[in-house]
């Protein structure tokens, strides 16, 4: 390829860089200039993780060729402030907890420097515009918001931002954190941000099928293209080709089989990414394509297709307390209603990301992570290779909401670094990462209640079916912990609860924040009110009525004996919004 | 971006001269917000790029003689900030600053907004709605087109960025008794493409009791973007009434065949556009102190 001069004014240093000319601006900052502070989130202009001043006004640098920046200055967040010198924007980032798991911040501190340069007294609506291109999953914006304006007062010379300091009494103190300062500099390294001497790129291939036979892949020319080191199949995994929390279902590299589109396939590792891209469109597959079934009804239909051998139905979960029927029979009101949740994508701005490394004999994994431990013992387990061998090392993680709890990355790049000797790196696209990463599972779920006149709930029978998509993942102890959730913060004497894991030929299902309650509180939350209406009581009574209080028991028999707050919560949340 | 050369020509004639050389194989790239992604993709495949972004003389906004002139490198920013087009040309300002996020706004063109060629590009229907002219240099020299007829297609332009360079936009001074409005309609308030949205110019006669004339400009409702000539028939002459403005509603509904998306449903788009056609039309007849009786 042709190399072409760009020369450039980054951070106020000038610079003359070869670079090929179809590259952005942000792979010349993080890959040439090794700026990794300047975040890749979405690759297509969408999430603002990469946003840098270009002549003093924002743009998303992953959608800018580098060459519209010929000649002009740019300032990345390693320009705005040191750690021993922190800007404005960056000490009330910290101090104002605007900063979480770090990989929007630079580009939102950029925004925010791009207005208070222009706008040195912005309103919080005058804000919300200037970042309105960033995209931030933790904090909910409202900090980075206040942030701006503490910045702005101090910067307007009205207000100094004190930062808290570690004395003698953390406990009940503010204090720094821990990862606070290299967050704000851009000096905190992310999975993606960090290279090694000698390393390759690794890229899979996914299955373009939900549901499908494989019937022969063919690898000869990927191999055979230069700059390819390696090409791996199913029959190159050394050890079990299956893993998963609870089940090992899900095979490291699809054997004869897949089972949702996005099963991994094939993975190549070479010496570019683009070699990388390329060796992917020479791997022939051939699949002979099966019926597919896609909603937990289908799945459970006699004769439906088989996702696994044993059949569709992973987990039948029974919670049953009491009599449901002589329960029914006491109630004087009976109400039915079934609800239906989506299935939800964590979306945390850093894409999956991690690098193998072999080092004499041992193994290490640095990788985006929710769990190290586990990554661990899967790896040491596909790649058949001695535990005490294996080392995985979280770098800092870009948001997870439980979606980085699963393998993704990890387990393909320890095994291409052992395949090849050399420091491997896999970087999930955007597109990649919500194809083949879990999801909040879908529930379908059938509630129904008896209640006597009173309002008191005297039965409840519930029937919760979770999608979990073509593999168990964390879905067996999601519907176990649904099972047990199901009816909220209420006691209910009577109780039949039955809730099924179900494979269907969805993306895979997983852990996500709170694991299943909130889709049932989705349910118990509506038919309260539901009920509460059919009674002629109003919402909050039917819940000050029913809901637990020290000594209730739970529908799995558990006594509460301590720090039991709904009753509490209901009331002050009355208190405050008027309503009686 | 996968690309073999990339060309920062300093003139027009440098520009076209390149095109001419590379014979099809190369093709020009605006603010590149979409055709960069196009590339990755390999939606759109070229041997090298030519950047208009060091022409000075395609970028800006003046107004001559009755006439302002947009060059087309001008970007959405520059656009939603110009006094000019904020006073005069509100529908084009409006649909400059709902496009994506300030980052995207910074960089992107309305040039490349039209060339792109999507049936609800925000300047597009604005463009329309002024009835605006293009000015394009072709092989066979300057040529000018309304901005209505440059859409063969979803996605595809009539302007080919291979040989042709899209110049500048003219639009005709709106008059004293004129007004224009836009409405959009989208999940959120940045980075969300348009569920629908509407341009409106209209003239009001002298009393100010009727519309004179009108053009209505409407996204995304066939595979190019459309204006509702059938809608505007039934308001040109009539008066300024709420009953007037229920049938130019009724005969939209006939006129416009939006289709089933990810963002919404036809039935969905097709009473919204109803609802964002009669709120152009009350914001742009308050601005020149109309008013619509009963």
């Amino acid at each position: 390829m042709n190399k072409t001069l760009l020369q450039i004014n980054v951070n106020g240093q000038q610079h003359q860089i070869e670079i090929e000319p179809d590259m952005t601006l942000v792979d010349v900052l993080r890959e040439k200039l090794g700026l990794t502070g300047t975040k890749k989130g979405c690759n297509s202009g969408e999430c603002g993780a990469c946003t840098v001043l270009l002549d003093g006004q924002p743009v998303a640098s992953c959608v800018l060729p580098a060459l519209k920046a010929q000649g002009k200055q740019i300032i990345t967040v390693e320009g705005l402030g040191t750690a021993k010198e922190l800007h404005p924007l960056q000490k009330a980032f910290l101090v104002h907890g605007a900063v979480q798991c770090g990989f929007c911040t630079p580009g939102m501190l950029m925004s925010a420097k791009a207005l208070l340069d222009k706008n040195p007294s912005p309103t919080p609506e005058e804000i919300k515009m200037a970042i309105s291109g960033n995209l931030c999953r933790c904090t909910g914006y409202k900090k980075i918001i206040d942030a701006v304006m503490a910045a702005a007062a101090e910067l307007r010379g009205e207000k100094t931002i004190t930062m808290p300091t570690v004395g003698e009494q953390v406990v009940g103190s503010s204090v720094p954190r821990v990862d606070g300062i290299p967050k704000v500099t851009g000096q905190a390294k992310f999975a993606d941000d960090l290279s090694f001497p000698n390393m390759l790129y690794a890229k899979v291939l996914r299955s373009a099928h939900a549901h499908a036979l494989i019937k022969n892949i063919n690898t000869k020319r990927a191999k055979a293209l230069p700059g390819v080191i390696a090409v791996l199949t199913a029959d190159d995994v050394p050890g079990r080709n299956g893993y998963g929390i609870h089940i090992k279902d899900q095979p490291v590299l699809a054997k004869d089989k897949v089972r949702h589109y996005g099963d991994a396939v094939a993975v190549v590792a070479a010496e570019t990414l683009k070699i990388a891209e390329q060796a992917l469109e020479l791997i022939e597959v051939d699949y002979e394509p099966l019926p597919g079934v896609f909603t937990v009804e289908d799945a459970l239909k006699p004769g439906a297709p088989k996702i696994h051998p044993n059949g569709n139905l992973v987990l039948h979960r029974k919670v049953y307390k009491g009599d449901i029927e002589k329960g029914f029979q006491e109630a004087d009101v009976i109400i039915e209603d079934t609800f239906k949740t989506p299935m939800v994508e964590h979306a945390y701005i850093e894409p999956e990301a991690g690098i193998g490394v072999y080092d004499g004999g041992k193994i290490i994994v640095y990788a985006v992570s929710q769990g190290v431990h586990y990554h661990r013992s899967e790896i040491a387990a596909n790649l058949n290779y001695p535990v005490s061998k294996i080392r995985v090392v979280q770098t800092t993680t870009g948001g997870g909401f439980g979606g980085k709890i699963d393998n993704s990355v990890h387990i393909l790049v320890a095994l291409l670094a052992l395949k090849t000797g050399r420091p491997v790196k896999l970087t999930y696209t955007r597109a990649e990462s919500i194809i083949a990463s879990t999801k909040r599972h879908p529930f379908t779920m059938r509630y129904k209640l008896g209640a006597r006149k009173d309002g008191k709930l005297v039965a409840a029978e519930v029937e919760i079916y979770g999608d979990t998509g073509a593999y168990n993942s964390y879905g067996t102890a999601v519907l176990t912990r649904v099972a047990t959730c199901a009816l909220g913060p209420y006691e209910v004497p009577n109780v039949k609860i039955d809730t099924y894991t179900v494979y269907t030929n969805n993306p895979v299902s997983g852990a996500m924040r709170a694991f299943g309650a909130p889709q049932a509180a989705i349910a118990h939350e509506a038919i309260m009110d539901e009920l509460a209406k059919k009674i002629g009581i109003s919402p909050v009574e039917i819940r000050r009525i029913n809901a637990f209080r020290k000594g209730s028991a739970t529908p799995t028999g558990q006594i509460l004996n301590d720090g039991v707050g709904i009753l509490e919560t209901i009331e002050r949340a009355v208190e405050k919004s008027g309503m009686h | 971006m996968n690309c073999e050369k990339y060309y920062l020509p300093a003139t027009v004639e440098e520009a076209i001269n390149i095109l001419r050389e590379n014979q099809g194989n190369a093709r020009l790239i605006a603010g590149g917000t979409d055709l960069v992604l196009q590339l990755r993709e390999r939606k759109i495949n070229t041997k090298a790029l030519v950047d208009l972004s060091a022409l000075k003389e395609l970028n800006g906004i003046t107004e001559n003689n009755g006439w302002i002139t947009i060059g087309s490198m001008t970007t959405h920013q520059q656009i939603a900030a110009s006094g000019i087009i904020r006073e005069k040309a509100r529908v084009l300002a409006e649909a400059a600053q709902s496009i994506g996020s300030p980052q995207i706004r910074n960089v992107g063109t309305i040039g490349g907004n039209v060339v792109n060629a999507q049936p609800a590009a925000d300047t597009t229907i604005a463009l329309m709605a002024l009835d605006a002219r293009a000015r394009i240099l072709t092989n066979q020299g300057e040529i000018t087109k309304p901005v209505g007829e440059l859409f063969l297609g979803a996605g595809q332009s009539a302007i080919d960025p291979t040989s042709e360079i899209l110049l500048a936009f003219d639009i005709k001074t709106p008059g004293a008794r004129e007004a224009t409005a836009f409405m959009r309609l989208a999940k959120r308030k940045a980075l969300a493409l348009p569920i629908v949205n509407v341009g409106v110019w209209l003239k009001l006669d002298q009393t100010l009791s009727k519309f004179e004339d009108i053009r209505i400009a409407l996204g995304p409702m066939a595979p190019v973007p459309v204006r509702a000539t059938n809608t505007e028939a039934v308001l040109k002459g009539a008066p300024l009434q709420q009953t007037v403005l229920l049938q130019a509603m009724a005969v939209l509904e006939k006129e416009i065949s939006p289709r089933d998306s990810l963002r919404g449903s036809a039935f969905y788009k097709k009473e919204m556009a109803k609802v964002l056609l009669k709120r152009a039309i009350l914001v742009a007849v308050k601005d020149l102190g109309g008013e619509l009786g009963e």
